[in-house]
């Protein structure tokens, strides 16, 4: 397999399986809305005519039968009903699980579920299975397919060849032993131009059938017989190799395999007339996206701007170097410099615009886990979606997709009640849960928000005291907000009962410990009876990070400030050792206390931190007092990998420059932690 | 060959070289980046160095593995140094003016500093000038690619990709 097509093709058609994803949902609405309906159809179709060039044969076989099924629906034949829905979207989950797996690195396809293939072509009205059976029922002399290859899918030529070999031994044996040769120097695993598939068509007819098919393939209009080959277009001749050639000699053995079925065969212009075009419209554009995280799509007028910017870089540069050699008159200077901080400037934002993606690409999936969870569990529930314009940064993205996955699904099961239950509290029967993003200052706040039945703070309180989170008395003391934190603490899962919908393995604490690694927060909100509001902050870029600058003599650490929670004096007298660990107290409560000189300093042994300032983080749900020696004030920092032999180095997130152009490491404080304990 | 026969040469015990006055050598050569530890030479491909620095504030990191000094800042890329000094199981030694750190490239995005005594010149070594060591590669010697006897030097080369294979 060609990986560089193959990683175009990957890229073109996570697009597509993106698009269909939504479309299908929206389908399932509006059955009959023909403009959504040809846009499924072409998706489809396109990607299977990408698997097909690049022989992925369980892909091509479901796709090439949803195609089918499409077809059959706008063309009105068939209804896009309850049993369709279903069958179609197993379809999809089967070609987005193969091209995760493709993205993933696997390059062999385990074989298609049969029961899908045959759920599928039942969907068509069976017309397309029966050659298949027809194979294995009749003589042996039939041509017999390779195993898992489609006989309506688009042939690869190993399998094109494969079947005339085959054909012209065991069908016309007598006539025509002689099997196709390829002309010299073609290569037979390669791919076929299609002027070496035309010679080999017309081999096959003269040395084959000479008799019978005098009549040579003609091109469908307008299309160009040197030009690339569409599939259609290979379809349409194939077709019409077939129904032209002789019939009763094919329709002896391989007609029914080769030929896609009569009825088909005729609607298949006009898909043709619609689908070619995107089709290649779509290799067209450069396959630039974030599939396999190596790529981003970035828009042509974004580049011209850095390539503006990179060029005023240029210009300050040569200006800053013939100030160099003079005199210079210090103004000049300062002149300069301040171009120079504007363009970087600007650059930097362009260039971080670069790494920008709509929220949009998380979202999308969701329309469709509502929908089949509402389903699964019998309840109705409409899903809005609001800012999915909002950009955010590529790995955030990413990054934010398991946490919201497993909040929606939250809001969807423990959330939104039963219709009948919804009906007698007086609320509609449909449930509202709402998606949304939008930007604040530099953060982007998302939130979920369902219409469901909340969460009862005493509930939560008496639930703590039941797993021995707390004592009675403390429960009782906290107010609802906290109450509903609980959730996010470990092991407090709020399900009683363990549904597989819950059970997806990332529970709320996971999702809090994910959120706080992107430097996030989570806050939570409910009112019993009308629903409840998750909120998760995040900044809008991993790549620039607000930090607390400390210091140990001239080594600086930047601690991640969105963890600070307070910075006092080291006072020797507060504190208190408790079973070896040194704990402060502060406000009745007593906090460990990590003297970070004995690890980053530790050939530097100190007896007295007298002076020293304790810096209270919270990590998790635990809160840690690092004692520091001074504390150099905020800084905003761009986060650096550390080099290599480092990246296992606990403790520490990565490495910055300083203004001054020294090196101060960023803090990892769960590692920290790790490290103390 | 094994290994017994080379170590006396290994031992510094230099050949007098065929080529060794000839100025132009016309065969395939290695170009290679000559430095010293503890007075003897060592040499890196060219190709698999990007540049050659001078020895400026390595930040120390703490907990790091043994032989990392620490990191440097490379025009904004932040690249670990490490004493060659320690794979070869030699003490290490302060840094003096002569001291360079090798920016050797691992691949496209991964490079690490070497921090080596003296860095003397870039040599075309004549490919049939260097003998190969022999596949058992244990110790210190898998860092080693092979030994080249040139002009009056015996040279030992560097597989730097082998030395630095398996880490993070």
């Amino acid at each position: 397999m060609d990986e560089e097509i193959l990683q175009d093709f990957l890229v073109e058609a996570s697009d597509l399986v993106d698009q269909l994803n939504d479309q299908l949902v929206d389908l399932e609405n509006s059955p009959t809305d023909s403009d959504l309906l040809n846009a499924v159809f072409r998706g489809f179709h396109t990607i299977k005519g990408g698997a097909g060039f690049l022989a992925i044969t369980p892909l091509i076989e479901v796709c090439h039968r949803a195609e089918n099924v499409f077809d059959k629906i706008r063309n009105g034949d068939v209804e896009y009903d309850e049993v369709a829905v279903e069958v179609i979207l197993r379809a999809f989950d089967v070609i987005s699980e193969a091209m995760e797996k493709l993205n993933d690195g696997a390059r062999e396809l385990p074989e298609n579920d049969p029961q899908l293939l045959i759920d599928l072509d039942a969907l068509t009205g069976k017309k397309v299975e029966e050659p298949v059976s027809e194979v294995s029922n009749s003589a042996e002399s039939a041509l017999q397919l390779a195993d898992g290859v489609d006989p309506d899918g688009d042939m690869t030529d190993e399998e094109f060849e494969a079947l005339l070999n085959q054909r012209d031994t065991s069908g016309s044996a007598s006539s025509d032993s002689a099997t196709l040769s390829l002309p010299e120097g073609v290569d037979p695993d390669g791919d076929m131009t299609d002027e070496e598939f035309e010679a080999l068509l017309n081999q096959r007819d003269t040395s084959g059938s000479a008799s019978s098919d005098s009549a040579t393939l003609s091109l469908p209009d307008g299309v160009d017989p040197d030009g690339d080959m569409t599939d259609e277009e290979f379809d349409a001749l194939l077709n019409q190799r077939d129904t032209s050639k002789a019939e009763p000699k094919l329709a002896a053995n391989s007609a029914p395999k080769i030929s896609p079925p009569p009825p088909k065969a005729k609607p298949k212009p006009s898909p043709k007339a619609t689908a070619s075009k995107p089709s290649t419209k779509d290799q067209a554009k450069p396959a630039t996206k974030n599939t396999t995280e190596s790529t981003v799509r970035v828009d042509t007028k974004r580049l011209d701007d850095i390539m503006n910017l990179v060029g005023e870089l240029v210009l300050v540069r040569n200006r800053l170097l013939t100030l160099k050699g003079k005199n210079t008159d210090p103004e000049d200077l300062a002149n300069a410099v301040a171009n120079l901080d504007h363009v970087t400037t600007d650059l930097q934002a362009s260039v971080l615009k670069t790494r920008m993606q709509p929220v949009k690409k998380v979202f999308g999936r969701f329309p469709r886990v509502v929908r089949d969870l509402a389903r699964k569990l019998g309840k109705k529930i409409e899903l809005k979606l609001e800012g999915e314009e909002t950009d955010l940064d590529k790995n955030l993205v990413e990054a934010l997709a398991d946490p919201l996955v497993h909040l929606v699904r939250n809001s969807v099961d423990h959330g939104v009640e039963m219709p009948d239950i919804r009906a007698a509290a007086g609320k509609p029967e449909t449930g509202t849960v709402v998606l949304a993003a939008k930007q604040e200052g530099d953060h982007i706040l998302l939130s979920i928000t369902d219409d469901g039945k909340g969460m009862d703070p005493d509930v939560l309180r008496q639930k703590a005291v039941e797993k021995g989170m707390m004592d009675e008395q403390a429960a009782s003391q906290m107010d609802d907000k906290s109450a509903f934190e609980l959730i996010l603490s470990a092991g407090f899962s709020t399900a009683e009962q363990v549904s597989d919908i819950s059970g997806r393995g990332v529970g709320m604490d996971v999702v809090k410990t994910m959120i706080t690694k992107l430097n996030g927060s989570i806050d939570i909100d409910s009112v019993l009876g009308e629903g409840s509001k998750i909120s998760i902050r995040v900044p809008l870029t991993l790549a620039i990070l607000p930090t607390l600058m400390v210091g140990f003599n001239e080594d600086s650490y930047a601690i991640p400030l969105t963890s600070v929670q307070e910075i006092f004096d080291f006072n020797p007298e507060k504190t208190n050792k408790i079973d070896g660990q040194m704990m402060v107290r502060l406000r009745d409560e007593s906090v460990p206390l990590y003297f970070l000189n004995e690890w980053l300093a530790a050939d530097k042994p100190k007896d007295n931190y007298r002076g020293d300032k304790v810096v209270m983080v919270a990590v998790g749900n635990q809160r840690a007092g690092l004692v520091v020696n001074q504390v150099n004030g905020q800084e905003e920092v761009v986060i650096k990998p550390l080099g290599v032999m480092l990246k296992n180095a606990t403790g520490y997130a990565g490495a910055t420059i300083t203004g001054n152009g020294s090196i101060a490491l960023i803090l990892d404080l769960p590692g920290v932690v790790e490290r103390f304990q | 060959m094994d290994v017994a026969d080379e170590m006396p040469i290994f031992g510094n015990n230099a050949q007098i070289d065929d080529y060794g006055d000839e100025p132009a050598y016309l065969g395939p050569c290695t170009r290679c980046v000559l430095f010293t530890l503890e007075n003897e030479v060592y040499g890196i491909q060219v190709k698999k160095i990007r540049e050659v620095l001078r020895v400026g504030n390595i930040r120390n990191v703490a907990g790091a593995a043994y032989g990392v000094l620490g990191v440097i800042n490379v025009r904004g890329v932040i690249v670990t140094v490490v004493d060659s000094r320690s794979m070869y199981n030699m003490p290490s030694r302060e840094i003096n003016d002569l001291s360079r750190i090798i920016i050797v490239e691992l691949d496209e995005e991964r490079t690490v500093g070497l921090l080596v005594d003296f860095v003397m010149e870039v040599k075309d070594i004549p490919d049939d000038k260097i003998e190969p060591l022999s596949a058992s590669k244990e110790g210190a010697s898998r860092y080693i690619q092979g030994i080249a006897h040139f002009q009056d030097n015996v040279i030992i080369l560097i597989d730097v990709d082998n030395m630095f294979s398996g880490i993070e």
